[in-house]
């Protein structure tokens, strides 16, 4: 369905605002992509590949709470849109087709 | 997790380039992850990672999408106001229209002016060490009277270099208009542009020499520089430099070697000259003038650097006294010479103001205009705002600030102020060579200088501003509530400043017309004014090469072929002054009696040739009186002034000679028909070396043309090497009027710029007026009011204020036109006359400028002004 096609630190990026939920926003984001996948990530990265992601129209976003931690500053929000989710469902199948064309990727023990 | 432990500066930098309200989530962030970072890692540590996220935020990828965000800063306000501007100005053509004409002729007449007032700052202002070059001049009091004068002898120069160490080099500079002779090949030009000066000149003052070394080129006597283009004249395109040419002068010629070519003198200098010769040159054919009272040509002098110019002008003071006893009073002086071309005129020995009073009087002409223009704007602004009052009131009630409006309005009038500069320098620039033409200059508009834009962008600020301010500040205190309720009208009558304004212009306008109107009368009056002699059918020639000689034969043949009536040698022509004494002695002289005497040397046959009258005793008759060859003529004044009871057989003794006094002729006029008339002495031929022009009375019977020609003929077989000249005197004596006739010119068009700009002020008045009583003069037709009664009413409360200017400003008319008057002898009086010419000549073009308007109006159906639906 989607024709435009995603880069890999877009659907990256995208993957974790579906992961993250309530806590899908900026510094969260980048925290996690680095700890699960052991890649330093800078902030500002992240932020502009959201504002891409929103202007594709993938997430929206809205204000969350703030905290002390942030100096009282609120939190930007990101959910995944109804688009999003189709995006999401589209990359995962080409790949999982793709990936079934390798036989070493095959079902290991 | 400390607030200041935040590095402070990032954020900050941050909001400068973003706005806050966008920035919020992303500082949030940043700091979350600081103190995370604080704790994993170390401080200094966290600090980096901070300031270094922080850094790459100033990528594009977030600048061009924050504009979503970005609360409109003030610029972007600007843009729009531009924009409404823009829309407003096209929707109200004809206001626009009135508007940017009016002002653009304002800005045009005052461009032009400022222009001309900035070259004449400039005049001689080039010259390096222009602080320390003065001219020299002569300054004593004879019979109670103090007189300056900056003609000096020529041994003035080096004696000043040679007695005073304060002096650093001096010049003397003679321009004696000689007709000079130049022959190379077979090019022959007459020129009378030439100066005879010492080798210091070119070191005093700034002439570039473009070949020769400006050290040596008049070190040696027959040596010549000539200016680029004359060069080009006489050699073409062949090189100048190191050739030789001819000169020649009354019968003798002389060769030069051409040992400089000098630059083209600039438009801004008061010297005038195409050519140098060295005095040496003069010395060398025995012409070595070394008497303190020859007092006939310029001294400039260049002082040391650091010398104070009042202790020199106390040790120079005295060097004629003590040199010329004759005169015990005589004084030297040192004036700057930077203020010679606008504070040159003298008045009893002091500086009493100059060219510097005319300077004075355009400025103030060029600022009146910008300010009538200016006038013309507020006024028809406010005019209109009933217009806007709508637009006003939605405006403000949808969030616009009183200052909003202002700038708002402010920017309106500074697009009408942006398009009528535009319009006026593209108009100045057409205008500019008739401009040119009329005052004698040449002036251009250097659009490559920088000051240029900056002074007509600043001009234009300052003229929106100032013009717009007031319409703002009215416009944009409308209250939205009367307006939206519609119970909203501006006042037609409240209109105090409104008048106080158009009472302004049209007082300018009325003095400009005054002064239009006395120019006139005074040049009618002193052109009418009798010269004393005949001047038509009168010529003059210059006794130039073998002329002289041939001139007893030249006469016969004039007389006997008819060409002529009469003939007659001078020394000088009849419409100059060349010579004048102050040494003239006669019986019954007291001794502190000095007077200035203008002279003229002449032959038995001059009071006959130009038609003199004489009132008392005879004419010389050298046929008659072998004697006569030493009388002499006074004229009326001068034998007033000697006090001879009779005056016929007196004698006077003039550089040495004795003089018997045959006859009295009736005064004429010689130099200014606005001065009053000098004494004078008409000399005797004994001076026969002096007697170098001829004066001609054609034959009144023969048509022009063809006596013209066989006195070219006649002149070119006694004197075949030199070109055939004449002058027609009445011709010469008209060009004594044209400075005057430039100020009549240049006032009237500048008159009739004020008044056009006014009456388009009172045109957008009317217009106004007429519609904003719209329903009053329906009511009043439906009255019964006649169109004529209505477009009296109209018509009469539009001139109130024009009446009232003219009452107000004829006084200051009358004062500023009589102190101008003054300065002529020879003067009309101030009538009343004047005045009511001028006032009705403004009323008249007042009520043809509002006609339209108010008959237009008053014939309006009364029906449809009064419907309201």
């Amino acid at each position: 369905m989607a024709k435009e096609y995603l880069g890999e630190f877009e659907e990256l990026v995208l993957t974790m605002v579906g992961v993250l939920q309530e806590e899908a926003y900026g510094a969260q984001i980048a925290d996690e992509i680095e700890t699960r996948q052991q890649r330093s990530v800078n902030l500002s990265a992240v932020h502009v590949t959201l504002y891409r992601l929103e202007d594709k129209g993938f997430i929206k976003s809205s204000f969350g709470g703030s905290t002390n931690e942030r100096g009282g500053r609120r939190k930007r929000i990101y959910a995944v849109t109804n688009t999003g989710f189709e995006m999401l469902r589209a990359i995962k199948d080409s790949r999982i087709d793709l990936w079934k064309l390798i036989p070493e990727l095959n079902f290991k023990g | 997790m400390k607030e200041q432990d935040i590095p402070k500066w990032p954020i900050k930098l941050l909001r400068q380039v973003y706005s806050e309200h966008f920035l919020e989530e992303i500082e949030g962030d940043l700091i979350q992850r600081f103190f995370k970072d604080q704790e994993k890692f170390n401080h200094n540590k966290a600090r980096r990672r901070f300031i270094w996220s922080a850094v790459r935020y100033f990528r594009l990828g977030i600048a061009f999408r924050n504009r979503k965000y970005n609360t409109p800063t003030q610029i972007n306000m600007i843009t729009n106001y531009f924009k409404v501007a823009y829309r407003v100005m096209l929707r109200y053509k004809a206001f626009t229209t009135l508007n940017v004409l009016a002002l653009s002729v304002g800005l045009t007449g005052a461009l032009l002016l400022f222009l001309w007032i900035q070259q004449e700052f400039s005049y001689d202002q080039f010259h390096t060490d222009k602080d320390r070059i003065y001219k020299a001049w002569n300054r004593t009091t004879q019979s109670g009277k103090t007189e300056a004068w900056s003609s000096t002898p020529r041994i003035l120069a080096p004696t000043l270099k040679e007695e005073f160490s304060s002096v650093e080099s001096t010049t003397s500079v003679a321009q004696w208009q000689s007709k000079q002779l130049f022959t190379v090949g077979d090019t022959r030009l007459l020129k009378t542009t030439g100066i005879y000066t010492t080798a210091d000149f070119l070191n005093i003052f700034s002439f570039p020499l473009i070949k020769g070394n400006q050290n040596t080129a008049l070190n040696e006597p027959a040596s010549i520089i000539l200016t680029e283009s004359f060069a080009r004249q006489l050699f073409g395109d062949r090189e100048a430099y190191g050739e030789t040419m001819t000169l020649g002068e009354s019968g003798y010629s002389f060769e030069f070697k051409i040992t400089g070519i000098m630059a083209d003198l600039p438009a801004n200098t008061d010297f005038n000259f195409e050519y140098l010769i060295p005095f040496k040159f003069l010395e060398s054919i025995g012409e070595n003038d070394t008497f303190w009272g020859n007092n006939n040509l310029s001294t400039y002098v260049k002082i040391k650097e650091g010398a104070d110019i009042t202790t020199v002008n106390e040790a120079i003071r005295d060097i004629k006294k003590k040199n010329y006893p004759k005169d015990p009073n005589a004084e030297v002086f040192l004036y700057p010479l930077t203020k010679m071309r606008l504070y040159s005129r003298f008045e009893n020995g002091v500086p009493a103001g100059g060219r510097i009073e005319v300077i004075r009087m355009l400025i103030i002409l060029g600022i009146c205009l910008v300010v009538i223009a200016c006038i013309n704007f507020i006024n028809l602004s406010t005019a209109r705002a009933q217009r806007r009052a709508k637009e006003v009131a939605v405006r403000k009630v949808t969030g616009a600030f009183r200052y909003t409006l202002i700038l708002q309005f402010l920017c309106e009038s500074l697009l009408i102020t942006f398009l009528a500069a535009f319009i006026s320098i593209a108009v100045a620039l057409i205008t500019l060579p008739f401009f040119n033409q009329l005052i004698g200059q040449q002036l251009s508009l250097n659009f490559d200088q920088f000051n240029f834009w900056l002074i007509a962008i600043s001009i234009v600020f300052v003229v929106g501003l100032m013009a717009g301010t007031y319409p703002a500040i009215i416009l944009s205190a409308f209250k939205p509530v009367k307006i939206l309720k519609g119970a909203f009208s501006m006042s037609v009558n409240k209109n105090f400043i409104r008048n106080a304004l158009v009472i302004f212009q049209f007082g300018f306008a009325i003095m400009l017309i005054v002064s239009a109107i006395v120019i006139n009368n005074q040049i009618n009056h002193v052109q009418n004014r009798a010269s004393g002699y005949d001047k038509n059918d009168l010529i003059y020639q210059p006794l130039t090469g073998d002329l002289g000689k041939n001139y007893l034969s030249y006469r016969n043949d004039l007389l006997s072929a008819g060409v002529a009536i009469s003939v007659t040698k001078t020394s000088s022509p009849i419409t100059q002054r060349w010579s004048s004494s102050a040494d003239i002695k006669w019986e019954g002289q007291k001794p502190e009696e000095n007077y200035n005497f203008e002279r003229i040397y002449m032959d038995d046959q001059f009071s006959k040739t130009a038609g003199l009258t004489i009132v008392q005793g005879r004419d010389m008759d050298l046929s008659k009186y072998l004697s006569d060859s030493t009388a002499v003529l006074l004229n009326e004044t001068a034998a007033e002034v000697m006090g001879f009871e009779n005056p016929i057989g007196e004698l006077i003794i003039d550089n040495g000679i004795e003089w018997r006094v045959t006859g009295v002729v009736k005064d004429f006029i010689l130099t200014s028909p606005h001065a009053k008339i000098e004494p004078m002495v008409l000399l005797g031929s004994k001076a026969s070396w002096a007697l170098g022009y001829v004066h001609i009375k054609l034959n009144k019977a023969n048509v022009i043309q063809k006596q013209i020609e066989q006195l070219a003929e006649l002149s070119e077989k006694y004197n075949p090497n030199y070109p055939f000249e004449f002058e027609f005197v009445d011709v010469e004596y008209q060009q004594k009027f044209s400075g005057m006739k430039k100020t009549q010119t240049i006032t009237t068009i500048f008159s009739s710029l004020a008044i056009f700009i006014a009456c388009l002020g009172l045109f957008g008045l009317a217009t106004f007026m007429a519609e904003a009583r719209i329903k009053e003069i329906g009511i009043r037709k439906v009255f019964g009011g006649s169109v004529l009664t209505i477009t009296k009413l109209l018509s009469l409360s539009s001139l109130k204020p024009i009446f009232i200017s003219i009452l107000l400003f004829s006084p200051m008319a009358w004062y500023s036109m009589n102190w101008w008057l003054q300065t002529f002898t020879y003067r009309i009086e101030l009538g009343l006359g004047t005045f009511i010419l001028a006032a009705l000549t403004i009323i008249l073009i007042a009520l043809i400028t509002i006609s339209s308007q108010t008959i237009s109006a008053a014939t309006r159906n009364p029906i449809k002004s009064l419907r309201s639906d």
